[in-house]
């Protein structure tokens, strides 16, 4: 079949680049390997861990590092990006709330604070200035969910000086008797009669200990998060926020469903578990991407490709034995920081984080990938998300947000 | 340890317990008697060693239908696993008669289909006799048996093919281009129409179509966990089939679990690796790839008739683990006014001859049901499916009929 744009990478780079050009009216093909990062992440869109403004923040380090991605993509890229990423969550439901020119920070699974821009309406109510309000917060979970500890949290809350307390609810009663994961919860969550136990639960702890809200794990619902949230404040009491779990994310399930949908609905078609092998082209132009398949190869052909594939930790890069880092879709020419004695940092949580992570490939300003001489390598493709060099997306809190300004450029140009 | 057991084995290395798998798993969403996929596949596997026992037997509630692995972001072969741990039960403890008797897809269709065929049905389609197989064998009484045809695919293909000869004698036709269809047990001893409106569609393409010697690709047993019974149905196919794949004549099939079985899952669960059988696999093709194929080279027959519909399609589990996208929807979407709605529930629930067995009866429906609100919601009084098990799971739980995708290209073609 022929395509006039194939994505390679369903995280929400390639979402993002996907949908793009699919509302431009192209027919496009997203392939990937499996479910991207979105499932791994917070499920919040963080733009760059740099004072109170992000937005402006941005534009600072875009002026000292004219090879940062948020460089190269370019402000106005972002702020498209982040419109048309809430348009969808909007869309499906589900509301972003916040402002690129304001970093508000929310409480993690372990308690610390952290910062991010914009954050579903869910978790609202657990941002930090009003946590710090006075009134008394109460952390709630379910011992039957692992990794999520409301003592160990509000302990930690407090230490920062909030007030706050933790309580475990009872499980009502469901056919299940082990196994609850995030997805396992947040559908449960959107059975009425399990809302209706837990909020009598929540109800009598809020009227006990006088909270003003109720931290929950972030397994509110799939798709009807939000309505969830507002029948559980009705139920308590008190508002409810909802603070990221460890993986599975269901806040990032549904960022991946309101622009998987969207995407859908512009007319594109998804093909996952397949990894793209090779690509084949010629006089810098890719013509052919090859997808490994049952017994053979599939071949794909599009006028244009995307590459949102990640980075080392997305899987887009990968050292091999001799300690030299692939890409692994393309096999394009790495941008890596020295070889594999310079790769990390002596401490494993160092504070500057370790220098394999800011490996990728570089780029021109239109996205399309330069070989070790710094020319273009393919003139019809684009690189977008963590893919791309220069920049460390964890480490300098802008996964997201290099991920959209990036995946919407590749879609505009 | 074959090189296939080796590529699981170092799979395993790869997962980061990100639960993604588990998440997805429709099995594991509606009921806790499976722990899911990261469990019983990655991490079980560490405490399975040849020659100990098996430490755990949620397993057997897998359903294979492959969605852990399309969605596990860092390639782990997890349904692959479960199959092969599944057969390591078997191996130890032996395969159950219901068991036995279900992957045998072959001998029941060849002792229900014929001239009593409406005499099969009727006793399948009798109550007090379906309880009776139910508490006898373990069957469950409400799960969809297909029906018996009263005469087969082969037969009806031979009787045409004399009927051809007398019609011109002397002036064989001269196709330029040869396929063999490879039609499974359920066209020839069920549902004969697909193989007719597959031979129909070939035949328009310019395609003489070759009945070639073959038998049952042998999917029920792997799915069982029968893998050495499993393996001389394979060996048998690879004999018969491999002269004409030698002939550079591609084998297409309308069964996307037969197919798939020729092309990956033999082979890869039975660890064969001779040069006949990958070439074998190799010259393997699902209809609607093929048939992409020829429209990729522009070489397919694109004279269709409108055809003014609008159906719900159902991608079936084995096209996700063909890993080729939805040829279906690529092919019919050339045909002028018919529209496809895709489901984008991952599985009916019937799993081959998963939904069948009476403690997994349940499961399969709960994890069907959102297929079955979709294919009701569309208000159309027919779906479309590749795969027969899943039709007739479709048809049992909605009600409403359902037909091989390749019957409406044929009807296209006029
Ligand atoms: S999705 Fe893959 S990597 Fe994640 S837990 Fe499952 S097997 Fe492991
Ligand atoms: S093959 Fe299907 S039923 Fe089995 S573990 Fe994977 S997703 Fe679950």
């Amino acid at each position: 079949m022929h395509y006039d744009t194939i994505v390679i990478g369903a995280g929400l780079a390639g979402l993002m680049a996907a949908l793009a050009r699919a509302e431009r009216g192209e027919r496009v093909l997203l392939l990937a390997k499996g479910h991207g990062t979105t499932h791994w992440t917070s499920g919040c869109i963080d733009l760059l861990d740099a004072g109170d403004d992000p937005l402006a923040a941005i534009g600072r380090l875009a002026a000292e590092q004219p090879e940062h991605p948020y460089a190269l993509a370019g402000t106005v890229a972002l702020e498209q990006g982040l419109e048309r990423l809430r348009a969808a969550c909007e869309a499906a439901g589900y509301p972003l709330a916040g402002s690129p020119g304001r970093n508000v920070r929310l409480p993690t699974a372990l308690g610390a604070l952290r910062p991010t821009c914009l954050l579903p309406a869910t978790m609202v109510a657990g941002e930090a200035r009003q946590l710090a309000d006075g009134r008394p917060t109460l952390i709630a979970g379910f011992h039957e969910l692992r990794d999520f500890f409301p003592p160990l949290i509000a302990a930690n809350l407090r230490d920062q000086g909030l007030h706050a307390e933790a309580a475990y609810l009872g499980l009502p009663p469901v056919e299940r008797s082990h196994e609850f994961g995030p997805m396992i919860f947040a559908r449960l969550f959107e059975r009425t009669d399990f809302r209706a136990a837990i909020g009598e639960q929540l109800a009598t702890l809020v009227r006990r200990g006088g909270y003003a809200r109720v931290g929950l794990p972030a397994v509110l619902g799939v798709r009807r998060a939000t309505e969830v949230v507002r029948d559980l404040q009705a139920r308590a009491g008190a508002l409810v926020f909802e603070i990221p779990t460890l993986p599975t994310s269901v806040p990032g399930v549904r960022l991946f469903q309101a622009l998987h949908d969207a995407f859908l609905a512009a007319g594109g078609r998804v093909q996952l578990g397949s990894f793209v092998l090779r690509g084949e082209g010629a006089a810098a132009t890719l013509t052919v991407i090859i997808s490994e398949a049952a017994a053979r190869e599939q071949r794909h052909r599009a006028l244009r490709f995307v590459l949102a594939t990640g980075g080392v930790a997305g899987g887009g890069l990968r050292a091999d034995h001799t300690g030299v880092l692939q890409e692994t879709a393309l096999g394009l020419p790495v941008r890596a920081p020295g070889g594999p004695s310079e790769w990390f940092a002596p401490r494993f949580l160092d504070e500057a984080g370790h220098p394999i992570f800011r490996a990728g490939i570089a780029v021109d300003d239109q996205l399309r990938p330069l070989d070790a001489a710094g020319r273009v390598a393919y003139h019809n493709v684009a690189v977008a998300g963590s893919a791309i060099a220069g920049c460390d997306p964890i480490r300098e809190g802008c996964l997201e947000g290099v991920a959209i300004a990036t995946g919407w450029k590749a879609g505009l140009l | 340890m074959d090189h296939i057991e080796l590529s699981l084995t170092q799979s395993l290395d790869h997962c980061i317990k990100c639960n993604i798998c588990t998440s997805a798993c429709p099995v594991a969403a509606v009921t806790d008697k499976f722990p899911g996929p990261k469990y019983v596949g990655p991490q079980a596997q560490r405490f399975r060693r040849a020659g100990q026992p098996v430490p755990d037997d949620s397993v057997d509630y897998c359903s294979g239908c492959r969605v852990c692995n399309q969605v596990c972001p860092t390639g782990v072969r997890i349904a692959e696993l479960n199959a092969r741990a599944r057969a390591q039960i078997v191996a130890e403890r032996g395969l159950p008669l219901r068991n036995a008797l279900i992957a045998r897809s072959e001998l029941i269709g060849r002792l229900s289909c014929g001239p009593h065929a409406p005499l099969v049905n009727f006793g399948l389609g009798f109550k007090p006799a379906r309880w009776a197989v139910d508490k006898v064998l373990g069957i469950h009484q409400d799960a969809p048996l297909p029906r018996a045809s009263r005469s087969s695919f082969r037969a009806w293909f031979a009787r045409r093919r004399r009927s051809l000869d007398a019609r011109s004698p002397g002036t064989p036709a001269q196709p330029s281009r040869q396929v063999v269809y490879f039609h499974g047990c359920a066209t020839n001893y069920y549902e004969p129409e697909v193989g007719k409106a597959a031979v129909a569609v070939l035949e328009r393409n310019g395609f003489e179509v070759i009945l070639a010697e073959q038998n049952c690709c042998g999917l029920p047993l792997l799915s069982n966990g029968a893998f050495a019974d499993a393996r001389k149905l394979h060996e048998a196919n690879v004999r018969k089939l491999l002269p004409y794949v030698r002939r550079g004549i591609p084998v297409v099939g309308t069964s996307t679990s037969c197919t798939l079985t020729l092309k990956e899952e033999a082979p890869e669960l039975l660890g064969l690796s001779s040069e006949e059988v990958h070439a074998v696999a190799a010259g393997t093709y699902d209809i609607f790839e093929f048939l992409r194929d020829l429209a990729d080279r522009d070489q397919l027959n694109t004279e269709f008739r409108p055809v003014e519909r609008r159906l719900p399609y159902h991608p079936p589990c084995q096209l996700r683990a063909h890993r080729i996208g939805r040829p279906v929807l690529d092919i019919l979407a050339l045909v002028p006014g018919l529209r496809l709605d895709e489901s984008r529930n991952e599985c009916c629930g019937i799993a081959g001859t998963y939904g069948l067995k009476r403690e997994k009866y349940q499961i399969g429906m709960d994890v069907g049901a959102g297929l079955f609100a979709f294919v009701r919601g569309s208000g159309s009084d027919l779906a479309l499916c590749d795969s027969e098990t899943c039709r007739w799971q479709i048809t049992h739980g909605t009600g409403v009929r359902s037909k091989h995708p390749i019957e409406i290209l044929a009807e296209a073609y006029g």
